[in-house]
């Protein structure tokens, strides 16, 4: 298990800056993942730890150990890749040895390696057999045991259940989290799909345009987005802006906004001018100072999602059962502990 | 298959394979009839081992079949050897690239006569190479290149004629290895020996077995480079049947041509057999 340290990381492709002075650290046996939409530069980012692609400024620290010029396979890395990448002329046991026979561990190692790792993942039947005959689900298997088999300082993956349908998906986290705890490896995790982000990781580094916009645990980012990227990218989320009037009680405070009064939680005395948001299923329904009209509904099964016009002000609210229509007028309540300031907007 | 099948199949094949199998066909019989004193080109003939018997024991014979192998052998490695390194250079686009291939596949469009013209100009007593080692000063005097006994000539026109066919076809083969499989690999701790000798290789194995067998067939039957540039102490096998045929035997030339194609179907197959058993060991050290 190794620490990692990232010290304002940047990379630039001509004129295009993809990482942009990036800097966090990630606790050995801690599980972080990278979060973040498209073009982002997380897979850049990804790419510079594993070493592809070599930092325009900044350094990148294994253990106190800077491998910013290491070359990829001289580096205490091992990466998961989204397409598995599994050499297809090799069967499954050949892809698990193969990064061992580099490595030059001796043959019973290697055999005692590759047995624990196929066993832990299940793929003790399928080791004579060609990547082109496995599942994806088994193919994704090989990919990851090829890089536990390694013991790994740390293990990168590069959003591995990206071509996975969705309940394999969900069967594959729980193994990789299960994996990661069981070996304690320290892991970086790549990927775009929030809910992913909020199963598997201890943190969360959620970024846009190069930059990290938050680093926090998953409750944290979703219950205390700092920004209006972060608190749309994560969940859904009603963003609105709105002005201070004055405290209400202790560390809480009342804002005019489009939609009426709002109460909020605030530590600092917050600027006159504030970013609140709120979550869809933090709205309670049928009374309240508040009130619109609904102008859609949504049934999604566990809940129904019905969007709600106040003044000239379209939100969304959550609610497990309702009686509500389009057009019926309601009035609703959203508690100061459920309304944020998002800081990072003021 | 039924009755109409065994019928409708062979009459669609007829057009392409018929007339490949009359082609081809009719010539292997007549070269093998003639090298065994059949189908006399002066009328008559009869059969006999005289032919085969009388040639077998002519040095000069073994010592084109000597040449004629060795030139086939080495041109073939030759170029797929030199064609690999270029082929993963211009795996990646980049500015020049196209233009890089195109120079270095021009080659495929000189014929090998005006190519081996070229070269005896460039290597001639006083052409540019002679020239360039007195300018800088290597050599005191010119230096009689052309013709020389070891067939250094033939073996660099051959490479240079065969290896933009290998380039051709090895480029393709190696552009369709994922960067991913190959990065892989350089994750997992191999270096670029390693990465070439476990994924590339094996990768391409196929392909690398078709350029050298095509490229050894071509050399092996080599006509154009060996008279103008080869040695003049041996003759290639084409040359040996030219040489015997302008004599008016023609039943030893028939011999030698027979002789051309068992070398290049028993070369093709040991090429092939030996790609297959080195293969096999490619997956593991």
């Amino acid at each position: 298990m190794i620490g990692v340290r990232v010290d304002r990381l940047t990379i630039r492709f001509g004129a295009f800056t993809a990482v942009d002075d990036v800097s966090f650290q990630v606790a050995p046996g801690e599980f972080i993942t990278l979060l973040g939409p498209s073009g982002c530069g997380k897979t850049t980012l990804l790419r510079m730890l594993s070493g592809f692609l070599e930092p325009t400024s900044g350094s990148i620290h294994l253990d106190d150990v800077d491998v910013s010029q290491v070359p990829p396979e001289a580096r205490d890395t091992a990466l998961c890749f989204q397409s598995y990448a599994l050499f297809p002329h090799l069967t499954v046991r050949q892809n698990l040895e193969f990064g061992l026979i580099q490595k030059r561990i001796p043959r019973r190692e290697r055999k005692e390696r590759v047995a624990t790792v196929a066993s832990t993942l299940d793929l003790d039947t399928q080791l004579t057999k060609l990547p082109n005959q496995l599942s994806g689900g088994q193919q994704q298997r090989v990919s990851l045991g090829r890089a536990l088999v390694m013991r790994p300082g740390v293990i990168l993956f590069d959003e591995p259940l990206s071509n996975l349908d969705a309940k394999l998906r969900d069967r594959v986290r729980i193994e990789i989290r299960r994996i990661q705890r069981d070996y304690g490896l320290t892991a970086i995790y790549v990927t775009h799909d929030q809910a992913e982000a909020l199963a598997l990781s201890d943190r969360i580094l959620v970024m846009n345009g190069g930059r990290v916009e938050q680093s926090d645990t998953p409750e944290a980012l979703y219950h205390r987005p700092r920004s209006r990227f972060v608190a749309d990218f994560i969940g859904s989320a009603n963003v609105i802006v709105g002005e201070v009037e004055g405290p209400a009680d202790a560390g809480i405070w009342r804002a005019r906004t489009p939609i009426g009064l709002l109460g909020f939680t605030s530590e600092r005395q917050p600027p006159r001018a504030v970013t609140l948001c709120w979550r869809p299923e933090h709205v309670h329904l049928g009374d309240g100072d508040l009130e619109g009209i609904v102008i859609d509904r949504s049934f999604q099964g566990n809940y129904t999602d019905l969007t709600v016009r106040s003044g000239d002000v379209d939100h969304r609210i959550q609610v497990s059962a309702t009686p509500l229509y389009e057009g019926d007028r309601t009035r609703f309540a959203i508690e100061p502990e459920r309304v944020v300031l998002l800081e990072d907007e003021v | 298959m039924t009755r109409r099948r065994w019928f409708v199949v062979p009459l669609l094949l007829a057009p392409g394979l018929g007339l490949i199998l009359a082609l081809v066909g009719s010539v292997v019989v007549i070269a093998i009839g003639q090298s065994f004193g059949l189908f006399s080109i002066f009328g008559g003939g009869a059969f006999s081992l005289e032919p085969w018997s009388e040639t077998l024991d002519r040095r000069v014979y073994w010592r084109s079949v000597r040449y004629s192998l060795q030139v086939g052998v080495v041109s073939a490695f030759a170029s797929v050897a030199l064609a690999y390194p270029l082929a993963l250079w211009l795996r990646k686009p980049f500015q020049g690239a196209a233009f890089i291939g195109a120079v270095l596949k021009a080659p495929l469009l000189v014929h090998g006569l005006v190519a081996a013209f070229l070269y005896v100009n460039v290597i001639s007593y006083h052409g540019i190479f002679n020239q360039f080692m007195q300018a800088i000063g290597v050599w005191d005097g010119p230096r009689r290149l052309q013709n020389d006994p070891g067939a250094v000539g033939v073996y660099i026109l051959q490479t240079w004629k065969n290896m933009p066919f290998a380039l051709l076809l090895l480029t393709g083969a190696v552009r369709s290895i994922s960067d991913d499989v190959l990065d892989a690999a350089r994750d997992l701790g191999a270096g670029t020996w390693a990465r070439f000798r476990r994924i590339v290789l094996p990768l391409t194995t196929s392909v690398m077995q078709a350029a050298l067998v095509i490229i050894y067939i071509g050399a092996l039957a080599d006509f154009s480079f060996q008279v103008i540039a080869g040695p003049i102490n041996r003759m290639s096998l084409s040359q040996l049947m030219v040489f015997f045929k302008d004599r008016g035997d023609w039943h030893a030339a028939a011999v030698v041509g027979v002789t051309l194609m068992v070398l290049a179907l028993a070369g093709a197959a040991v090429l092939t057999l030996f790609i297959q058993l080195i293969g096999r060991g490619w997956p593991r050290r």
